[in-house]
């Protein structure tokens, strides 16, 4: 009727959204530049200014750059108008850090502004201002941010709070004991809003300062409802880890699990003890049980951080655990733990998922056992808030529910699975509905499991597959019944899997094998029955890989029970029979079901069997797959024994004696007694509830583990834990020396021949062995120790090659070959323009002999009246805590008389008490850190005579690893007052590790933990024109940089040298390629830094060195690859 | 904390990006998580947090407009979604819904309220109260006004007095002629029903939502008949937590307009409003199905919006479905859509039709799963009274209302 309306509709609709776009900003975004922008940032009328800003702003949005209009911008801050000024301050945010010189600009404006009537405008100028983030103006922030924390408006004092980190960013050292007493004096505020944001700062600012949350801690928690919800969020997590570290665990909650199993570990002499372990007595009355082995996990992760807890656990050593006892307290005799599990609980009825969650985690770790029920109920009612959250807290519920089934238990309803939810979160609710399965409720769960099997997502139905065998296995009264329901599921899956027209089927199909067999194996005997039945579906099942496992079971339970020998003969056949047609893997695994069948066979089946074999060998050997063939020819050649009678001949003569020495192997190789299942071990990453990490499972940079628990009294432990940390440390010093003494002592002077020899390609390396033979017993610093020919790589033999090879080198070397691998195919590929570039490893001896540190001075005897001190820093070990730093300090006495009392103490400890309270608010801060002192005291000099050079050890500790240190020298009863400045080069310590941990380690720590710098590096252009002129004697270019790089490092940081891979390449003077490993760990965490140099270039000119540092400590890292690179650049001493 | 913060239509475009730390995020983390979506398929079935090669994630997907915030430290998770949703909340509030079009248009509001929202990364003020004073959402009249006079500051020159307040989310002192409050009791239901026909989960997620316009600084008390029956709360934080503990009475202070009081959850129901029974045999490569609706527990009034929807198995090569009322409708990706309205008199509602499987396929081996939407009016299906509510402060007269409507969350019925 009305053929138009279509039309007419689409045009109305048109016209109404042109309407609704009317009088918006619509025409600005969609063409931004369809005026010119600049005059009217220069008009008069505060509405074409904001107009020329608003073009900027969609500019901005959409991704171009129009940092060239900043001039032009930040005229416009004077305005008055507030929207304007909101759309400068947009801009100017945007681009100040591009533009520093022009956005000091505003400065003047933002002062004026600060002082304005109106809170709003000081608010604004306060937050942009210190959003700006340039060093030059960060004094004028600080007294800024001073005053508006004072300011009467609750909404400036809080943008002071949100200040305060912006400032903090720009590391602002002199003036971090101003700041952290800023944080504090705004965590005092009276008003909640202003409290919330202060906890915000504190966590960043200074976030184990606890004496500062000590001072109001009972206020903080009392104010905590009334916090707004962000605020909240960080504020339970700052009151958690003060209350940890003040007073330890709970006694009653589920980390005290954490001391009973230290007990009985240590009962049982640090053996990894079993779960078996009961509960002290008072745990009876306790209704919940939990996983012992997990929860124990649970809470070490939580204190000490998984990496370090898997790491160690793996070593076994225990902490004595006698200390930890005491660090246990009851929440009834405590009033601190008592109200802050008592001030968290009306939170779970917060509308903020996040809040909820941590209140959530503060009972999980603090609660008494018995009350940690309580956050059930509000953790599954979070599942029904939003989708993105569902996810998120699914994750944390799997830790709890883990650790401690019986808590969710009871609401095995809530994991229902709905068609909605994502692939994720159906996977996280199956395990979680796996893992809390009680004798009640897994009838229910294991009906819900079947309708989840006939789900449309066939890899979900997999998963649910999976998940019922670990419901049998934790549940085994269930298995048999359970068994009939899986062994029609692979009954019934024939029909779809024979047309192989669904991919998910087939995978559903072995996951159902999978599970029983799981379950068989559990008790192998009780299921004969199941066994037999899967066998006869063999027929059936077309799987390759459901059949492989099947197959598999016939020769592991060849021997159980009555029926199954009897069966033997004729399955063996039909697996003889359809060999041919088999996939590989089954192929395989029939072969080596026939041999274990064959080796318990006995009386006349032996005979049928052997034929049986014979007839598969010899199939097999035609095979067209290489593995079939080899494990065939092994075979044969294995069980030659039996199937002599074949081959009578050609095994005569064959002794007797071998023939049981191959049956032995035979019956070790096939025969070995499946290991009877172990508990799953608990490899799972636990980080603490409701953070980052414990969603993407690695620690997060800025992850902390709690604090220890009582580090904040307790002493006892500090220097225990210190003490042996440095013994470790001691002995790792000493393994280090000895596998270098080891590495030095293997190579005697014929085997460097051999390899001088192996090394025909390149030139150089001949003059290398001359080197070597000159020096005659003194160890040579540089040697070859294997070398690959490009020659025969080219052949693609290289398997061959090796073994030309393993004749001529020593075994040693021989290993490091092999191991050399990986390493040198990195090499490789990361250059792909040298396809048949080859690189050799090339040991350097004891360069460490030749290393020589940098020494700073620290006083000039000008200003030190004659006393003139050095510094250099040690590689030594701090044997009080690793955070400190060993320098050695030399004092040269260059005046004429005799000195006295020469003393370095720190100066803060020095300063008078009546300086000023500050002074005593830094002294009590760092202390809080770690009970680590600042400077251990050196022993004092009573004399030192003109001319004279005494030489004393410093320990120091450096708060920082950029700022320099202030100590004050006392001389002749002078003070003094000088500055150390630490070198982040020895905040690390020497880790020797083989290049495969390296490369290992390398390959944990991608993407965001590794950091890369070129420069230049000229060190051996000077190294080898000094060596022409004062020597004859031509040495190897390549052995020269590798050298002086190496020596360049090590001199300057202390590092351990991994290795030096040399590419082999056809133009001699061409280094590049040339790859330096050095290793070592952060002093004060044991982090591992690797660092890795690759050349490129020409010897003789300056080389481009590209630097890489992978380490997990981000800020650090950086610091450390600046200091590296820098002194790689900077010519060094003549130390030669 | 929060580094950034992209706004991503569905196409993947970058409409907005708002820097919130001196580490500046570039864009091609949009890019490379744009790539992430498409591999994984349904990207509203993402997962919330993704950790790329350089930055944490977390995304929140809302009608198409993707809000993607980025991180390089250690946070609470948690925090940022919230943040997210909160953001996505307060936007679709101002800009009466969520598009590409309407976040284009209207762009500076966008950047002026996160600015408002999030300073250095961490939420600034997130109450929409204070927010909606400091920044006027845009209407017709500012509309208007900005065409006729070329000019209109959208942005307030007075700091919102209840940022100072201890009731940060009431405006103060606003001037009602009438004074009235009205309280709605939302219900949804989720349920599922298993193959066999058992109802295996039933329970209702309730909100309580009210509009209050009451002059000066009220001080209002709800009360509940049957409080027992609540499982789980939440509460707005105007709720005092102490009235609540000792004897189940809300005591608040309410903010200006509409805002979520509570949430609440009740457990284990015993049946539904109505039945769904759906029944596929399938033999020689087809599949015949009949799904019948019904009511099973009339609750009273009438049940409306009725739809059972179902997604086809991926084997299925075509269906051909028709019903005795109502529409059969078949989406492009295999959904299957039947809307009912209303359950008729005099008949019960069928659709009955054939799927033919992919060849090779003699019987379906995998079963849909339907889910069915209804709306009741006028009832709270979980039973929940509001017994009264008191003013406490002023004893002047205004105006109550309560008002119910329970539909359909996640109900499912397995086949």
């Amino acid at each position: 009727m009305f053929p138009q309306f279509g039309a007419t509709a689409e045009t109305l609709s048109k016209a109404s959204t042109m309407v609704f776009r009317i009088g918006t900003d619509a025409h600005l975004y969609d063409d931004p530049e369809d005026v010119n922008i600049a005059p009217l940032l220069d008009s008069k009328f505060d509405s074409e200014k904001c107009e020329a800003l608003k073009r900027l702003l969609a500019l901005i949005a959409q991704g171009f750059d129009v940092s060239n209009f900043f001039p032009q911008v930040v005229k416009n801050v004077a305005t008055q108008s507030l929207e304007v000024k909101k759309l400068v301050y947009l801009y100017l945010l945007h681009y100040a850090e591009k533009r520093p010189n022009e956005a000091l600009l505003s400065i003047n404006c933002f002062q004026k502004d600060l002082g304005d009537t109106n809170p709003l405008v000081r608010a604004w100028a306060l937050r942009t201002m210190a959003g700006i983030r340039l060093h030059v103006i960060a004094p004028i922030v600080l007294v800024a941010v001073q005053k508006c924390a004072r300011d009467p408006s609750v909404y400036v004092r809080k943008c002071a709070a949100n200040a305060l980190p912006k400032l903090y960013d720009l590391r602002l050292e002199e003036n971090t004991a101003t700041i952290e007493e800023i944080v504090g004096t705004l965590l005092n505020d009276h008003s909640p809003g202003v409290v919330g944001a202060a906890a915000a700062a504190f966590a960043s600012v200074c976030p184990n300062n606890f004496p500062l949350i000590g001072r109001n801690y009972q206020r903080l928690c009392e104010i905590l409802p009334d916090v707004e919800e962000w605020g909240q969020i960080i504020l339970i997590g700052i009151l958690l880890r003060y209350v940890i570290a003040n007073h330890g665990l709970v006694e009653e909650s589920i980390m005290r699990s954490l001391c009973c199993k230290e007990n009985c570990q240590s009962g049982k002499d640090g053996l990894e003890s079993d779960s078996k372990f009961t509960m002290p007595e008072d745990n009876s009355d306790i209704g919940p049980n939990y996983e012992s082995e997990l929860a124990y996990m649970v809470s070490q992760c939580y204190v000490e951080g998984p990496d370090e807890y898997l790491s160690r656990s793996s070593l076994l050593s225990k902490v004595s655990s006698g200390s930890k006892l005491e660090f246990f307290q009851s929440v009834e005799s405590n009033e601190d733990v008592k109200i802050l599990l008592q001030c968290t609980s009306p939170l779970f009825w917060s509308n903020n998922s996040a809040v909820v969650l941590a209140a959530a985690g503060v009972h999980w770790i603090m609660a008494p056992i018995k009350d940690v029920k309580r956050i059930v109920k509000p953790l599954l009612f979070l599942l029904r808030s939003s989708k993105a959250s569902q996810y998120v807290v699914l994750c944390n519920i799997q830790v709890f529910a883990k650790a401690m089934p019986s808590l969710f238990a009871q609401h095995f309803e809530d994991f229902y699975i709905c068609s909605s939810d994502s692939y994720q979160i159906k996977a996280l609710k199956l395990e979680i509905l796996a893992s809390i399965a009680t004798d009640s409720s897994i009838m229910l769960i294991l009906k819900e499991f079947q309708d989840y099997i006939r789900d449309p997502d066939r890899r979900f139905a997999a998963d649910t597959v999976a998940a019922i065998g670990i419901c049998l296995q934790r549940l085994p009264k269930m298995a048999s019944t359970c068994l009939e329901g899986l062994l029609a599921f692979t009954r019934q899956e024939i029909f779809t899997t024979d047309f192989g027209s669904v991919d998910g089927e087939a995978g559903v199909l072995i996951q159902a094998v999978m599970s029983i067999k799981s379950i068989i194996r559990q008790d192998p005997l009780g299921h004969e029955k199941v066994i037999i039945q899967l066998i006869r579906s063999l027929d059936s099942i077309k799987v390759a890989a459901a059949r492989a496992m099947i197959i598999w079971m016939v020769g592991e339970y060849s021997q159980l029970g009555e029926l199954i020998p009897r069966m033997l003969t004729t399955v063996l056949k039909y697996l003889a029979w359809c060999f041919t047609s088999e996939a590989l893997e089954t192929k395989l695994q029939i072969l080596n079901t026939i041999v274990k069948v064959l080796l318990c066979a006995k009386g006349e089946d032996l005979l049928t069997f052997e034929k049986v074999l014979s007839y598969v060998l010899e199939l097999a050997k035609c095979d067209l797959n290489y593995d079939v063939r080899d494990r065939a020819c092994l075979l044969k050649k294995l069980l030659s024994f039996h199937l002599h009678s074949q081959d009578v001949d050609r095994e005569r003569d064959y002794l007797p004696e071998n023939k049981e020495l191959s049956r032995l192997l035979a019956e070790c190789l096939f025969l070995r007694q499946t290991k009877p299942i172990s508990p799953e071990p608990y490899n799972h990453r636990i980080y603490l509830p409701g953070s980052l990490s414990q969603i993407v499972l690695h620690a997060a940079p800025g992850y902390e583990p709690l604090p220890k628990p009582c580090s904040l009294v307790g002493d006892g432990l500090e220097t225990n834990d210190s003490g042996e940390l440095a013994t470790n440390s001691g002995s790792s010093e000493t393994d280090d020396s000895d596998s270098l003494s080891g590495s030095i002592g293997d190579e005697s002077p014929s085997h460097s021949q051999h390899t001088v020899t192996g090394s025909s390609g390149s030139g150089g390396s001949d003059e290398a062995g001359s080197a070597s033979e000159d020096d005659g017993n003194t160890d040579p610093l540089i040697q070859i120790s294997d070398v690959s020919n490009t020659h025969k790589r080219q052949n693609g033999a290289s398997q061959s090659g090796s073994t030309d090879f393993g004749e001529l080198l020593s075994n040693r070397a021989l290993e490091s070959w092999l191991d050399e691998q990986p390493g040198m195919s990195t090499v490789n590929t990361s250059e792909p323009s040298s396809v048949h570039r080859s690189s050799a490893r090339i040991s350097i001896g004891d360069i460490r002999e030749q290393v020589k540190a940098k020494s700073y001075a620290l006083l000039d005897p000008v200003n030190g009246n004659g006393l003139k001190v050095d510094y250099y820093f040690s590689s030594e070990m701090s044997n009080v805590s690793p955070l400190l730093v060993c320098i050695e300090v030399s004092f040269k006495n260059c005046s004429e008389e005799p000195m006295s009392g020469i003393t370095l103490v720190d100066e803060e400890s020095s300063k008078d008490s009546d300086s000023a309270d500050q002074a005593l608010d830094t002294t009590e801060s760092s202390k809080s850190q770690d009970d680590v002192p600042t400077l251990v005291s050196m022993e004092e000099i009573t004399a030192l005579e003109p001319g004279q050079t005494m030489t004393r050890v410093l320990q120091v500790r450096f708060h920082h690893h950029l700022l320099p240190l202030k100590l004050a020298l006392y001389c002749n009863g002078k003070r003094l007052t000088v500055r150390l400045r630490p070198d982040i080069g020895y905040f690390v310590r020497a880790l020797p590790m083989d290049v495969e941990t390296f490369v290992n380690k390398e390959s944990q720590l991608p993407g965001m933990f590794e950091y890369k710098r070129s420069c230049t590096f000229i060190d051996h252009i000077r190294e080898s024109n000094k060596d022409k002129n004062d020597s004859s004697l031509v040495k190897d270019k390549f052995l020269e940089i590798c050298k002086s790089l190496a020596l360049k490092m090590l001199s300057n940081a202390n590092l351990s040298l991994v290795s030096v891979d040399m590419p082999i390449a056809a133009k001699l003077d061409d280094a590049s390629g040339l790859c330096l490993r050095f290793s070592s760990e952060i002093l004060s965490t044991s982090k591992p830094c690797l660092i890795t140099l690759t050349i490129e270039g020409k010897c003789s000119e300056p080389l481009d060195v590209s630097v890489k540092i992978n380490c997990e400590e981000t800020v650090f890292g950086l610091n450390l690859l600046n200091r590296v690179v820098n002194s790689l650049v900077e010519p060094s001493p003549t130390h030669l | 904390m929060l580094q950034c913060i992209f706004l991503l239509s569905d196409s993947g475009e970058v409409m907005l990006e708002k820097q919130f730390s001196g580490h500046r995020v570039d864009r091609s983390i949009c890019a490379w998580f744009w790539e992430h979506a498409i591999s994984q398929g349904d990207s509203s079935k993402l997962q919330p947090v993704i950790a790329s090669p350089t930055h944490y994630l977390f995304q929140i997907l809302r009608e198409g407009i993707t809000f993607l915030a980025c991180t390089q430290v250690e946070m609470p998770p948690l925090m940022a979604v919230e943040f997210l949703c909160r953001v996505a909340d307060v936007l679709s509030d101002y800009l009466g819904g969520l598009n590409e079009d309407l976040i284009k248009d209207n762009f500076i509001i966008v950047y002026e309220l996160l600015d408002e929202m999030i300073d250095n990364g961490f939420p600034l003020t997130t109450e929409p109260n204070i927010l909606r004073e400091m920044i006027a959402p845009p209407n017709i009249v500012s509309k208007v006004l900005s065409v006729v006079t070329g000019n209109s500051s959208n942005v307030s020159d007075t700091l919102p007095s209840a940022t100072a307040s201890c009731v940060p989310w009431r405006t103060t002192d606003p001037k009602y002629a009438n004074n009235e409050v009205y309280v709605d009791l939302v219900e949804e239901m989720d349920a599922i029903i298993n193959r066999d026909g058992v109802l295996v989960k039933c329970e209702i997620y309730g909100e309580v939502q009210v509009n209050s316009h009451l002059s000066g600084l009220p001080d209002l008390t709800l009360s509940f008949k049957n409080p027992s029956i609540l499982g789980d709360v939440r509460f707005h934080p105007c709720v005092r937590f102490r009235p609540w503990e000792s004897h189940q009475i809300l005591s608040f202070v309410p903010p200006d307009g509409q805002f979520k009081l509570m949430s609440y959850r009740v457990r284990k129901l015993k049946s539904t409003p109505l039945y769904v029974k759906p029944q596929l045999t399938s033999d020689a490569g087809t599949c015949r199905i009949t799904l019948l609706v019904g009511i099973r527990n009339d609750p009273g009034k009438t049940i409306d919006s009725i739809t059972v929807q179902f997604q086809l198995p991926p084997c299925i090569l075509s269906a051909d479905l028709s019903s005795n009322y109502g529409t059969v409708n078949i989406l492009s990706n295999k959904m299957c859509c039947w809307s009912i309205g209303r359950i008729p008199k005099d008949k019960t509602p069928s659709m009955s039709g054939t799927l033919v499987l992919e060849s090779g396929l003699e019987r379906l081996q995998v079963f849909p799963t339907f889910q069915v939407g209804f709306r009741i009016m006028a009832v709270a299906l979980s039973g929940l009274q509001i017994d009264k509510l008191d003013l406490k402060t002023i004893p002047a007269r205004f105006y109550k209302g309560f008002r119910a409507l329970t539909s359909a969350g996640e109900f499912e019925i397995r086949s």
